[in-house]
């Protein structure tokens, strides 16, 4: 141990010392310049030599002189150098990160004060040279604390932090922990992981790649018993009973340990209001379902919730979702002249939905205009061919979101300038032989074919093909083939146009050239296709603590089931958010500010500043499900999967790392502001002493002149 | 006489001159003012010098009565005068920076007052009948007016339009003004003297080597004697612009005795030259001056 000075060559300003010495004898004092006739008298009396060259008090002059070597003293930046201490110790500089999870599940019993106690101690004993940071993580991450040595600053952060809604993902976490460690200059690393190790955040390959020698400790908090019953999900089913829309909530209910049967009260609130409540008996590690009465919507944006009695983990005891009216989406099946059932099995196929889904219009003249087109969600051709004038039109409406689906058929195609609207060449009937063709490649990643994708959940080989149109595709950004047949035609193709979709079917959707509306795929098959060019989606009931929304975009916040006031919303510049905890805030257009991150579970409002007749468009946020499940992850087997790489400090590292750690005794210690600070005290009695002085000799000399 | 005296000041105070715009006026106010006080002195007549004899009528001044005359011949003659006006009377005029100062605002600069002295001297030669000129002067000489009986008014213009315009070197001055001073006369020095004694001196020898009576009025201003009380300060020389801090209150002592030296070495130096010295206070009223001027032509008179 000793003293040091991170810059001794600022020490050579020392001799700055004689500068208070060498202004006394020199200086010419700022006075009052007075003319005078000849100061060939003046300079002939010998006071000014005797007087300039004595100094008359020494006290003033080593305060001076103290003040220089003061500031002296602080640019050389002093420290009690105690790297030898610390490398005899055996421990040398180390890093420690230590990663606090923060996922609601933390809330259960005394986890959370465990876990800050915890991560106390993990800070309390850090060594002269040590820096810390503190992670807090759950679905993201973040250093609440990085890279200090000072105690205070790492308990703050650890004082202040607090569990959020998001659920456990080790990932992030883990990652901006290694960040932290790559970064350091230090020679040592030490992660500690303070976490209930729920097993649902782990994946296993999370590609963390821990600095060579980082030392990982895990701190296990809250590994007692669990009893903790959850709303697992709530599904919102809709029906169409006598032209009304009428939803019926049905909640999953599980529990997770415990021993004994327990009785739960389940309650579904509509608007804040108790609507309904249910009572069941939860099994010990078992579930069980709630089925609501059916409740009509009245109102866009109706807030509701499903939940049960708290228990230990309230986080997971309610479910939250946000209801609005459904709307019919208007399909216009436009077939040839006189053969109206031509369109007869997908008419009946789209009239077939629980809750009214499609608003069916057969026609068999031509493409309707203004109003009646407008109103059009999807226009679907059966059969029947698009005259020039007819694409004309209707290629602006697809253009601005309408849905064209072309059934080919015998007739159907388009007149010119139809290939700016349609996706492809149509050609002529094509026969198949034998037994016909099966749909051999079907996209199952699109969205027509995604609920068709998981086992037994439809089964499109079973159909057969006799005719077909020949249809040749050439696939491009904007178009895609979704299905072909065995011999590698195209079934099905789509092309995006603006905001619109167009879909060509190169066969029939009738019992004809084909036995795919026999097959029981048929009718789900033409939901999704009507479903997919109208630009619907389900409705989207809630989401999950974390999830980003961007509120400008208006397609986005529809398709999230924002609403149509989700428009208003994105077309103002500034709107403001009510977040669940009370707390209010601007999104402004511009950077990254018009991102709404749901970071609270409950409900957060969003509104146009000033717009009080307006509702406001409500979203539902609920914590991570996955989260309820408390089964704990083996700490062992995580520390285990942390691969180690990179080589050790680097040999020419060694020296900058020893400068820097001068550097950080010398940070720490920060002797210098308190040097400057005594510099600055000097200096001010200084002032108000030669000014004292002064005075006295100036009253003293007009008391000798009166006398 | 007292009474008079008094009277006169009033006219003759430096402060109350100041405030006369014309030269000539207050030289004619300050002469004037001067003779009313001294009306009765015995200086009146001494530039008179005697012209012829003529007989005695009744109502002729009987003290005009030549007695020796009646004693020779039994017959009443009256003495006749004529003025003197031979002689040339020259003032030299110091306006260099040096002079343009006053340590009280209220009070003429030193060059104010030695323009109010040289006018008012060179007005009551001329109402003597003298030749009167004048020479303003720093470190050369500025204007020359020859001495004429008729250069009163070219004399009192110079000295109206004499400014200040840089250092002064009363040697180099005296040395060029001596060469135009061909009669012998009387020469007035009105200046500060803030040169080497010894300089001093040998200016000096220039005017006397031309056969001129000189008469030194030595301008000062109070506040050249006694420096001001006060904390630290610059003072700036007028001429040189050079600044030297100081203390004035810690140097006044000092700096009043070297002034009395310089003074007094002056007067030492100006005896042995035989030259008339006379101190002049810019706050003495300027009949001090008028007095030793007349006292000056009444020892030359004699002298001749």
């Amino acid at each position: 141990m000793g003293l040091g000075f991170l810059v001794p060559l600022a020490l050579a300003a020392a001799a700055a010392i004689v500068v208070p010495i060498v202004v006394h004898l020199t200086r010419r004092r700022k006075s009052k310049v007075l003319r005078f006739p000849s100061i060939r008298f003046i300079e002939k009396v010998p006071y000014r030599a005797e007087s300039r060259r004595r100094i008359h008090h020494w006290f003033l002059l080593s305060l001076r002189a103290l003040a220089v070597l003061l500031i002296v003293a602080a640019f050389a930046r002093p420290f009690v150098d105690r790297t030898d201490e610390a490398t005899a110790a055996g421990t040398g500089p180390t890093e420690r990160v230590v990663l606090l999870d923060h996922s609601w599940s933390m809330a259960l019993g005394d986890r959370w004060s465990d876990a800050q106690e915890a991560a106390r101690e993990a800070v309390s004993d850090l060594g002269p040279l040590d820096r810390a940071s503190v992670v807090v993580f759950a679905t993201g991450a973040a250093a609440i604390a990085r890279s200090t040595a000072e105690p205070v600053r790492l308990r703050q952060a650890i004082d202040t932090s607090r569990v959020s809604d998001e659920g456990t993902t080790y990932g992030p976490g883990l990652k901006l922990a290694q960040t932290i460690l790559e970064e350091s200059e230090l020679p040592a690393r030490e992660l500690v992981i303070v976490s209930d190790f729920q097993a649902q955040g782990w994946t296993g390959d999370e590609g963390v790649t821990l600095p060579a020698g980082t030392e990982v400790r895990t701190v296990v908090v809250g590994d007692g018993p669990i009893d903790n019953s959850a709303v697992a999900d709530v599904a919102l089913n809709r029906q169409q009973v006598e032209g009304r829309e009428r939803v019926s909530p049905a909640a999953r209910l599980v529990r997770t340990g415990g021993t004994e049967p327990r009785e739960v009260e389940v309650v579904l609130s509509l608007d804040g209001q108790p609507v309904q409540t249910q009572t069941v008996t939860l099994p010990a590690e078992g579930a069980d379902g709630v089925v609501f009465d059916p409740v009509t919507i009245g109102a866009d944006q109706t807030q509701g919730s499903v939940s049960i009695s708290e228990d230990d983990l309230p986080q997971d005891d309610m479910m939250r979702f946000v209801l609005s009216p459904g709307r019919a989406e208007t399909v216009r099946l436009l077939v040839p002249p006189g053969a109206t059932d031509a369109a007869f099995y997908v008419e009946r196929a789209l009239g077939i939905t629980e809750a009214g889904e499609f608003d069916v219009v057969v026609s068999s003249g031509g493409v309707p205009s203004g109003e009646a087109l407008d109103e059009t969600d999807v226009l679907l051709l059966v059969d029947r061919p698009l005259g020039t004038p007819e694409t004309d039109r209707v290629r602006d409406w697809v253009q601005d979101g309408g849905g064209l689906i072309l059934v080919a058929g015998e007739r159907g195609g388009w007149g010119e300038g139809g290939e700016t609207v349609f996706p492809g060449a149509l050609g002529g009937v094509e026969d198949r032989d034998g037994r016909g063709e099966r749909l051999a490649s079907v996209e199952y990643e699109h969205p027509i074919f995604e609920v068709f994708r998981g086992p037994r959940q439809g089964d499109f080989s079973a159909a057969r093909f006799y005719r077909a149109r020949a249809y040749s595709v050439q696939a491009s950004d904007s178009v895609a083939v979704l299905a072909r047949f065995d011999d590698g035609s195209t079934a099905l193709a789509e092309r995006r146009t603006g905001a619109g979709r167009v879909l060509v079917w190169s066969s029939t959707l009738d019992a004809g050239w084909t036995d795919l509306a026999l097959q029981p795929v048929f009718l789900p098959f033409v939901h999704e296709l009507a479903r997919y060019a109208s630009g619907a989606r389900e409705a989207f009931e809630s989401f999950t603590a974390g999830q980003v929304v961007d509120v400008t975009d208006a397609r986005a916040m529809e398709s999230a089931g924002l609403g149509a006031i989700a428009e208003a919303i994105a077309a103002s510049e500034e709107r403001v958010v009510l977040a669940p905890s009370g707390a209010s805030s601007e999104l402004t257009d511009g950077s990254s500010s018009h991102f709404l991150q749901l970071s609270e579970a409950g409900f957060y409002e969003i509104r146009p500043p000033g717009r009080g007749d307006l509702r406001p468009v409500s979203v539902a946020v609920n914590v991570d499900r996955g989260e309820s499940d408390l089964s704990a992850l083996d700490p062992e087997e995580l520390v285990a999967s942390l691969r180690s790489g990179g080589d050790v400090l680097p040999a020419g590292d060694t020296e900058r790392a020893a400068a820097l750690r001068r550097a950080d005794q010398e940070r720490r210690q920060s002797w210098w502001r308190w040097l400057l600070l005594g510099a600055f005290g000097i200096l001010i009695i200084e002032t108000v002493l030669s000014n004292r002085l002064s005075t006295a000799t100036a009253r003293s000399g007009h008391a000798r002149m009166a006398s | 006489m007292d009474r008079t005296a008094t009277a006169s000041a009033r006219f003759l105070d430096p402060d109350v001159l100041a405030r006369i715009g014309n030269l000539e006026l207050l030289a004619r106010t300050v002469v004037d003012g001067f003779l009313n006080g001294i009306h009765k002195a015995p200086y009146l007549g001494l530039s008179m010098d005697f012209a012829q004899h003529r007989p005695y009528v009744p109502g002729d001044d009987i003290r005009h009565l030549d007695w020796r005359l009646f004693a020779r011949t039994d017959r009443y003659y009256i003495k006749q005068y004529d003025a003197e006006t031979n002689t040339d009377l020259v003032a030299l005029v110091d306006v260099s920076d040096s002079m343009d100062w006053t340590s009280d605002d209220a009070r003429p600069t030193k060059l104010d007052y030695a323009r109010f002295l040289a006018a008012s001297l060179l007005h009551l030669s001329r109402r003597q009948r003298d030749r009167v000129g004048c020479v303003t002067f720093d470190h050369d000489p500025i204007e020359r007016v020859p001495a004429a009986a008729r250069n009163l008014d070219l004399s009192l213009m110079a000295l109206e339009r004499s400014v200040p315009r840089g250092p002064g070197d009363l040697k180099n001055a005296m040395y060029e003004v001596s060469g135009g001073l061909r009669k012998r006369g009387i020469v007035l020095l009105v200046s500060d003297l803030y040169e080497d004694p010894d300089d001093v001196v040998a200016a000096i020898r220039y005017l006397t080597a031309r056969k001129q009576d000189v008469m030194i009025f030595h301008v000062l201003d109070p506040g050249e004697r006694d420096l001001p009380v006060g904390d630290a300060v610059s003072f700036e020389d007028a001429e040189t612009g050079e600044q030297v801090p100081v203390i004035p209150t810690k140097l006044r002592e000092g700096y009043a005795q070297v002034i009395a030296d310089h003074v007094e070495t002056l007067r030492r130096s100006m005896t042995g030259e035989r030259v008339d010295f006379v101190p002049v206070d810019t706050s003495q009223p300027l009949d001090h001056a008028l007095f030793a001027y007349l006292s000056l032509r009444a020892r030359s008179t004699r002298r001749r």
